[in-house]
């Protein structure tokens, strides 16, 4: 086995771990850090990205400029186009702030988290149409992101942007909703089959009477609208409210199941099940998420060389942006990134529907590597590659892999950039292109 | 009957002249759904073909040990060693040997003597019943009636070719075409080198993999795609159309699979998709003419299923093939049949349950010269709505529940 010296020394097996902790539990490495994980070995360096500095500060939404944007005026009167300006750019502040965010922070376990939650409460602004309740929601989902699952669950349940998603403002005694009470235990709490249909029915009952304010996303009860008397599901019956239903649901074994699940789907693999009696089931009996994901980062899942996973391209673009030190909205056209992620079905706030975002093969559409070849010409003509254009020549292909986090490359790869080492720029681009980087293996 | 076209077809039926206007798609604006909200896998996925000219059942699934239909189409009728024996006393037609393999894999479904009370012996009024599900044909198509009842998106139902057929037309809205033309593909100074990345590698794990082959089957989609797009899909040298007359459907039918399977492929959020093939009107010189088209579709649908199995949504497609009237089982004196009754119809997949379904029509017990009808399409259609579609079969068709179960 050749030991070069930008291999450091260390074997395959252990680039390939560490290469998976910096992608799946972090966003990619800035330049540089994945040698210096590398030299503190997978234990240290997990324990490193577990534990981001407590330095955290939660960024109010009135700091980036979101208010209550009140009730839409009429259509063709003056204050229409002054209404859709400001949300516009309520929207593209908040947008660009959390890829902000994704890109800048050194360690980004809390963005990594509250983009999964994000994906997991699949709640869009296609239809909740209101900056600020958005980005409140992202923010509930960013204050529980590495707490506890049942304080984040009941945060939800009355949450304006999440009920306004799933209809819960229509669900009344008199005509009952059944929509966020499904997805309440179908989607986000137990999983598909672990529950009746007769207990949707029956928990609709205790989610009705809510009413949310569009614009400022405020829940209030509607006595007169919910329903009062007892309801049975899931073996008990009793009253219910939002809230004390949650904290039923929460308590299920099933959801101790569930979320374990979910975060294996996303962060191991969606090829094969969470196994039965595993870790990360147990480390989930107090719904503390942090310890959680310790226990999935030490599971021997996350080494089995089975378990690629196709990088979403959110998860592409970041990596790219975090390696090159782009800012997103210090970025010439930051409105391109923001269109580059619509392009390829990813854009932040914008989950397609309450299933979240799909995984690995979805990604892999000749279209969809079409943009991405075109947007990687386009960023890395603008992008800092010292990290390459400092090396010798015959280093470039070893300091590619170590720049970008890559545990190997393929001959295949080598001998497309074998043709184009004298260009950092193409070189950049095709690393970025190549089946080893949109795939973390 | 003249050579018409599928689109004059239209016009005739007075589909054209329903009140809303077909969505006219570009190969880009799917290439970008599929990126966006691709199909999610394990979504079900059918395909109709539809056979334009009454397909002559008899000489499909022929029942070639019947003295009878040797007696009764006496130039017509196929010989032991020109079929393909599969059970019953029946054969397929010998060009259709693409079939058979399907037949042999348990992905194939034959519903015989599918048909509907009181036949219709005109193209047209028979092919707007199929296509409507409605005896009184109405203006609606079932699969119109069936975009209607889900989430407006204009990807959903995709008809190949400029001119949306009536199965597709529905009241407020319907699906949409894809012409055959128009795709722009982008080029770049970069495609060398990518080319080279597109080489699977033998390190490469399974997604690492099919990384490569998507960067593959971007180049394919320029190689391949773009020059079938670009023209109208040329007629096939090998298809009869002018001896077997042409009762619209369009003449090259493995140029719209391959498009079809390319999309599906790419992830198109497509639920339903319509192709045709016409030339089944053989009024004269039959059996060369027919055998000529159901080895087109034989071997294009057998094509076309073996792609899917390339990629992962094998699992998720069904095709259903029909036609909109069989032929009379006596011979005319040209060598050819006249406008008939019942037929058989196909289903292709590997969630079908493959075999005989529906009773052979018996050639000893013919009504008014014709075979009878044994299975009512509405039972086809709601099985297709129940099983691949997951719609609540009187959404669409009123009233009608299947009898049948086709689908696992």
């Amino acid at each position: 086995m050749s030991h070069s010296p930008y291999l450091g020394g260390v074997n395959l097996v252990e680039r390939r771990a560490i290469s998976r902790l910096i992608h799946r539990v972090g966003f990619g490495p800035k330049p540089g850090e994945f040698e210096k994980l590398l030299s503190l070995g997978f234990d240290r360096a997990s324990a490193q990205l577990l534990n981001p500095p407590a330095t955290y500060s939660e960024t109010q939404a009135q700091s980036l400029g979101l208010f209550d944007l009140g009730v839409q005026p009429r259509p063709n009167t003056p204050e229409i186009l002054d209404y859709v300006d400001k949300k516009r750019f309520q929207l593209r502040t908040m947008t660009l702030w959390w890829l902000d965010q994704m890109v800048t922070l050194d360690n980004p376990l809390l963005e990594r988290m509250t983009w999964f939650w994000h994906g997991h409460w699949a709640t869009s602004y296609a239809k909740v149409d209101e900056p600020l309740v958005m980005f409140e929601h992202v923010n509930k989902l960013r204050q529980h992101a590495i707490g506890n699952f049942r304080a984040m669950a009941k945060e939800m349940v009355l949450d304006g942007a999440l009920i306004f998603w799933l209809d819960g403002q229509k669900n009344t005694a008199a005509a009952p909703n059944e929509n966020l009470s499904r997805e309440l235990m179908e989607l986000f709490i137990l999983g598909v089959n672990r529950y009746s249909e007769a207990d949707v029915k029956e928990t609709a009952k205790a989610l009705t009477g809510y009413k949310v304010k569009k614009s400022s996303g405020v829940v209030t009860s509607n006595l007169r609208q919910s329903y009062t008397g007892s309801i049975s599901f899931l073996g008990t019956s009793g009253n219910f409210n939002a809230l004390s239903l949650t904290d039923y649901l929460v308590s299920q074994r099933n959801c101790q199941r569930f979320i374990p699940e979910r975060l294996w789907y996303r962060f191991i693999t969606s090829a094969t099940d969470l196994p039965m009696n595993s870790n990360i089931e147990s480390a989930f009996t107090a719904r503390e998420i942090a310890s959680t994901m310790g226990a999935l980062v030490r599971d021997s899942a996350l080494q089995n060389p089975n378990f690629s996973q196709v990088r979403s391209p959110l998860e592409w673009l970041i990596a790219i942006l975090r390696a090159t030190k782009i800012t997103p909205s210090k970025f010439e056209r930051p409105d391109y990134l923001i269109n580059l992620l619509n392009g390829l079905g990813q854009r932040p706030f914008y989950p397609p529907n309450v299933g979240g975002w799909p995984a690995d093969e979805a990604w892999l559409s000749a279209a969809s590597t079409q943009t991405r070849i075109s947007a990687a010409q386009y960023l890395m003509k603008r992008a800092d590659l010292s990290p390459i254009s400092a090396l010798p020549q015959a280093s470039r292909i070893e300091g590619l892999a170590n720049w970008l986090g890559v545990s190997s490359w393929s001959e295949r790869t080598r001998q497309a950039f074998s043709g184009a080492l004298r260009d950092p720029e193409r070189l950049a681009v095709l690393a970025v292109c190549s089946p080893e980087y949109l795939v973390n293996a | 009957m003249d050579t018409i076209t599928r689109r004059r077809f239209i016009q005739m039926t007075g589909a054209g002249a329903v009140a809303t206007a077909a969505h006219t798609l570009s190969i880009e604006e799917i290439a970008n759904a599929a990126i966006s909200r691709p199909l999610p896998l394990g979504t079900p996925i059918l395909v109709v073909v539809t056979l334009y000219g009454g397909n002559d059942g008899l000489n499909t699934v022929v029942p070639f040990q019947d003295s009878v239909y040797h007696t009764l189409r006496p130039q017509l009728a196929y010989k032991d060693n020109q079929v393909i024996p599969i059970g019953d006393g029946l054969a397929l037609n010998g060009a259709m040997t693409g079939f058979k393999s399907l037949w042999d894999k348990g992905q194939l479904a034959i519903v015989r003597g599918t048909g509907y009370p009181n036949p219709d012996r005109s193209h047209f009024s028979s092919m707007a019943i199929w296509q409507s599900a409605e005896l009184n044909a109405s203006k609606s198509g079932w699969l119109g009636r069936w975009v209607e009842s889900q989430p407006e998106d204009p990807l959903l139902a995709i008809s190949l070719g400029s001119v949306l057929p009536p199965l597709l037309a529905g009241n407020r809205r319907s699906g949409s075409v894809l012409p055959l033309g128009g795709l722009k593909v982008p080029g770049g100074s970069l495609a060398s080198d990518c080319a080279k990345l597109s080489i699977t590698s033998p390190q490469d794990d399974r997604l690492t993999a099919m990384a490569a082959r998507s960067m593959r089957n971007l180049f394919e989609v320029s190689g391949e795609v773009t020059p079938i797009l670009k023209d109208p899909a040329p007629p096939a040298s090998d298809l009869p159309t002018l001896v077997g007359g042409n009762a619209g459907g369009d003449s090259n039918l493995s140029a719209q699979l391959e498009i079809v399977a390319k999309l599906i492929a790419a992830g198109s959020p497509t639920k339903v998709w319509s192709v045709s093939l016409g030339g089944f009107d053989t009024h004269a010189d039959e059996n060369t003419a027919q055998s000529l088209l159901l080895g087109a579709v034989s071997s294009s649908l057998s094509k076309f299923m073996s792609q899917m199995r390339s990629t992962n949504r094998s699992k998720d497609v069904t095709v259903l093939v029909y036609s909109e009237f069989g032929r009379r089982v006596r011979a005319n004196a040209s060598q050819g049949t006249d406008h008939g009754t019942s037929g058989p119809v196909f289903l292709l997949g590997e969630k079908v349950k493959g075999g005989f379904h529906g009773e052979q029509p018996s050639l000893n017990n013919l009504k008014d010269d014709d075979l009878a009808v044994t299975t009512d399409f509405r039972d086809i259609y709601a099985e297709m709505l129940e099983s691949v579609l997951k719609t609540e079969s009187s959404r669409v068709l009123a009233n009608w529940r299947s009898k049948l179960s086709l689908v696992n």
